[in-house]
């Protein structure tokens, strides 16, 4: 997140709160808590916005404990990766969304473009043709994303390592968080990947 | 079409094809690379052989064999005809004239075996990247470990 300067979030204040002089009956005087338009905040900017209105009422350590495990929280618990299949792998990708597997019981749920996900799974042989497709996928997401390396050929180019066209690894074109070893992995190990993920997530500070 | 009558209708025409003749497919057919265009346009409205399926080629160290499948709708046959160019000169007519569906099929084997197909409409890669300067299905190309490639990280 520290590269990406957040943009200054959008606060304002209830337009005509109305104030204890003006009303003829007597009213409690709270302070006018600014709410946050939540519709036009981008992910990045949610955090820096709830600090900037939480920061009058919670103290510096409640603001820590608050605010980012439950960012973290929403998350982990709703990633989208992108319905993107590229080899044998994403037979198993599919089948781990199918009746048996059921992925969506963690939140996961596959969506068809980029700009509603947030993890990328690379399920199969990327190829030198195809990898800069991949990159524009990849930078179409919003922030933040995740990767997992789904199979030996996203993990280290697999048994077409040294083959003409075969990208040796797919952390040579994005950074990968997970890596999921197996010709083609079990549609558990995926879960398993994914639910390691999920951990990563949550242990994420700033 | 039995194969010998295919036989006999090509070779009074080109005196320089050779066919053998299989049984249940209508033959093979091997010609000289000079008389490509009149054979094929021969095979396709003299004999109704009217669809390409296929252009291959293979690297026999001095010589490349490329290869074309043809098959007729109205016999139910298939017909295989191949030709060979030297591979120090390894240049070859382009089919699209004749079958526009030469045009992909010729590509590969261009980008892949290195045959250079003359007067072809639109010479790119298909399969390998921009760029890309070898042709790795030739027996001479080497496969290698990756290097030079750096593992991205995630700039936090
Ligand atoms: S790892 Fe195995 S199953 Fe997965 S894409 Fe590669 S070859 Fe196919």
């Amino acid at each position: 997140m520290g590269r990406l300067s957040a943009a200054k979030p959008v606060l304002t204040t209830p337009a005509a709160a109305p104030t204890a002089e003006d009303s003829p009956l007597p009213m409690a005087t709270e302070p006018a808590v600014p709410f946050i338009e939540i519709e036009t905040l981008r992910a990045r900017e949610f955090l820096p916005a709830a600090k900037e209105a939480l920061g009058s009422l919670l103290s510096e350590q409640a603001q820590g404990k608050l605010i980012r495990p439950m960012f973290n929280w929403a998350g982990r618990n709703s990633l989208f990766p992108l319905h993107w299949g590229l080899a044998c792998c994403a037979i198993e990708f599919a089948a781990a969304f199918g009746a048996r597997w059921d992925a969506e019981r963690f939140g996961v749920v596959p969506r068809s473009s980029p700009r509603q996900c947030d993890l990328l799974i690379v399920n199969g042989t990327v190829t030198w043709k195809v990898a800069h497709k991949l990159i524009t996928l990849y930078e179409q997401m919003p922030e933040p994303k995740w990767v997992i390396a789904m199979g030996n050929c996203a993990t280290g180019g697999g048994p077409f390592r040294t083959a003409y066209s075969v990208v040796p690894g797919v952390d040579k074109l994005v950074p990968v968080d997970v890596y999921i070893a197996g010709c083609p992995p079990r549609p558990e190990a995926l879960l398993d990947g994914i639910l390691r993920l999920e951990q990563l997530i949550k242990e994420r500070k700033e | 079409m039995e194969g010998e009558e295919l036989s006999r209708r090509l070779v009074g025409k080109f005196p320089a094809v050779v066919v053998e003749p299989f049984r249940e497919t209508a033959g093979r057919v091997r010609f000289p690379p000079e008389i490509l265009l009149d054979l094929f346009r021969e095979m396709r409205d003299g004999l109704g052989f009217d669809h390409l399926g296929q252009v291959g080629a293979i690297d026999w160290v001095e010589e490349r064999e490329v290869f074309y499948t043809l098959w007729s709708d109205r016999e139910k046959q298939y017909v295989f005809l191949s030709t060979r160019v030297p591979a120090s000169a390894p240049h070859l007519e382009s089919l699209t004239p004749v079958f526009s569906s030469a045009n992909w099929h010729e590509r590969e084997a261009w980008e892949l075996v290195g045959i250079e197909f003359d007067h072809h409409p639109d010479l790119r890669p298909l399969l390998t990247p921009t760029g890309y300067e070898f042709h790795p299905l030739l027996r001479s190309f080497q496969l290698h470990e990756p290097e030079g490639l750096e593992v991205k990280v995630r700039d936090v």
